[in-house]
């Protein structure tokens, strides 16, 4: 399995048998496609929730201030 | 079927089954990713011609497969709302457009990544692919663009799903004539520009794993979005407010 | 209503014909595409270089872009006055197929803004220093070329006949659907330069006319029944 790595120095596989710009680039690009959305999706969730929550509690204080007025 | 279709439908029903399905298309997505990305990256040996630019072709050819396959589901959910009026499929279309626009930007991006090696230029408009990528991306903004121009959403879903059949029917006529465009204004291109060139099996197995890499983040990414459409949609409903309040 | 029953080809004609009456009238309609690309395809020359060498090699290019954007720009008001007087919505209840009526409106716009410069396009390309013999190519594929512009441009127009503000939405869909016709156009005037037959590119947009007659119409109708609703 190690045979199998392609490179013995860390220097070398930054550099990528002369292409390190292009090679990394081409990953980090991939690594924002994937990151960006997987994480945008799951923060707009956390906002819509966050949202609603609020929204119903402030509903559900209200009801029970104008069922309280009532009795 | 036809229950399974109709069920499929209702927004509620595809929230609880797909948070089911999500954390073993996620892991599933970790485990072809991580292997396709360190077998890229590592253990992938460089390619006679390409050296080691053939890593950036396991990464480039996966998410530029992939993103062919966004007009045709655009196809297919933009039918599916004008005959059936299924707002499921009008969520997951508008997702598609805007995920399909992100994966078109990137392939054209790593596309000049390695051409910028293999031609010595950033861009070559006689590569066909390219050339048809851009105007993809162009016909997905497009769609993007209609659908935050309209207001009623009811009337976005429907003018977007017919724009999208269109674009899907435009797309392949584009594809075509660009090859053919192509062919009547070749200039010797420095490399044979054909990923089929020799490359050995390890790379189209490394490919291969990649790409179902990339098919499975599309999915997941595509029903975390479409989730967050059914929770905005349908923030009136009773299960969504259990929903909200129980967790 | 009188209960008299016309046929759907009297419906199509009266449809075409008070189309073509309200351009004249307006003679706008008529005049600004025409003088757009006169003025668009005069600057090229300035932008780029007086010298006819470099002219001939971007002549049939410049005026199928220019073509282009000036059909697709007078494409703006093709159902817009309708939809805002509600004529819009009395062709959508008519009893005769929308289809046609599409059509008739669409044949009159390209009547309007579309044959006209095609007409004057071969003045156009002498001065583009284009080669003589490449002018009937030129009209032809134009001739062809333009009333597929105005099939697929007036689905985009359908589509966002309900907005208030279209700007530049219109552009944005329409242009990158027209790069088929713009190829297989130039190609076929650059097949004419370098002394090879046309006929292959002309037939190939025929067919794309034909399909899009039979198809465009009805996406158009049913981005009509959309926008409208």
């Amino acid at each position: 399995m190690l045979d199998a790595i392609q490179f013995s120095t860390w220097a070398e596989f930054i550099d990528m048998g002369g292409y390190g710009f292009n090679v990394w680039s081409v990953y980090a690009l991939f690594a924002i496609l994937v990151a960006a959305n997987l994480i945008l999706p799951w923060r707009k969730k956390q906002k819509i929730v966050r949202q609603l929550r609020h929204r119903l509690t402030l509903d559900a204080e209200i009801q029970s201030e104008d069922s309280s007025d009532g009795d | 079927m036809w229950v399974w279709f109709s069920k499929l439908g209702s927004p509620k029903w595809f929230y609880e089954l797909s948070g089911k399905w999500l954390p073993w298309l996620i892991a599933a997505m970790v485990i072809f990713m991580t292997i396709g990305l360190v077998w890229g990256l590592v253990f992938l040996p460089p390619d006679y011609q390409q050296g080691f630019t053939s890593r950036i072709l396991i990464v480039h050819v996966a998410v530029a497969g992939t993103s062919l396959a966004f007009f045709p589901l655009m196809l297919v959910a933009g039918t599916i709302t004008l005959v059936w009026r299924m707002k499921l499929a009008d969520m997951v279309a508008k997702h598609a457009a805007i995920l399909g626009a992100w994966f078109s930007f990137i392939t054209l991006a790593t596309g000049s990544l390695w051409g910028s090696v293999m031609w010595g230029t950033w861009w070559e408009w006689t590569d066909s692919r390219l050339v048809s990528m851009l105007f993809q991306l162009f016909l997905l903004l497009g769609v993007i663009s209609l659908r935050s121009a309209l207001e009623d959403s009811e009337t976005a879903a429907k003018a977007c799903a017919l724009l999208s059949i269109v674009g899907c029917i435009n797309v392949v006529i584009i594809k075509y004539s660009v090859e053919w465009w192509n062919t009547l204004h070749q200039v010797a291109s420095p490399v044979s520009l054909d990923p089929s060139s020799p490359n050995g099996p390890q790379f189209w197995i490394a490919t291969l794993i990649m790409i179902v890499a990339v098919y499975l983040f599309l999915s997941v990414s595509l029903i975390l979005s479409t989730r967050n459409e059914i929770l905005e949609r349908e923030r009136r409903s009773q299960w969504v407010q259990d929903l909200v309040l129980k967790n | 209503m009188t209960e008299k029953q016309t046929t759907t080809s009297a419906a199509f004609l009266a449809t075409l014909k008070r189309d073509l009456l309200i351009a004249f009238k307006k003679k706008n309609d008529i005049v600004n595409p025409f003088m757009f690309f006169i003025i668009v395809v005069s600057l090229f020359p300035i932008g780029i270089s007086p010298e006819s060498d470099r002219l001939t090699e971007i002549a049939a290019g410049v005026i199928w872009i220019s073509v282009l954007l000036a059909s697709m720009l007078s494409m703006d008001n093709l159902y817009r006055s309708d939809f805002e007087d509600g004529s819009l919505e009395q062709l959508l209840l008519s009893p005769h197929p929308l289809f046609f009526l599409v059509l008739a409106k669409n044949i009159s716009h390209w009547l309007v803004s579309g044959l006209p410069v095609v007409l004057v396009s071969p003045i156009l390309a002498y001065m583009l220093a284009l080669p003589t013999e490449a002018y009937g190519t030129l009209v032809l594929s134009l001739l062809l070329g333009t009333p597929i512009m105005s099939l697929v441009g007036s689905i985009a127009v359908a589509l966002t006949v309900g907005l208030g503000s279209r700007g530049l939405i219109l552009a944005v869909i329409t242009l990158p659907m027209s790069v088929p016709v713009l190829i297989f156009g130039t190609l076929a005037v650059q097949s004419t330069l370098n002394s090879q037959s046309p006929v292959g590119y002309l037939s190939l947009m025929l067919v794309m006319l034909s399909v899009s007659v039979s198809l465009a119409p009805l996406a158009s109708a049913a981005a009509l029944k959309i926008s409208v609703n």
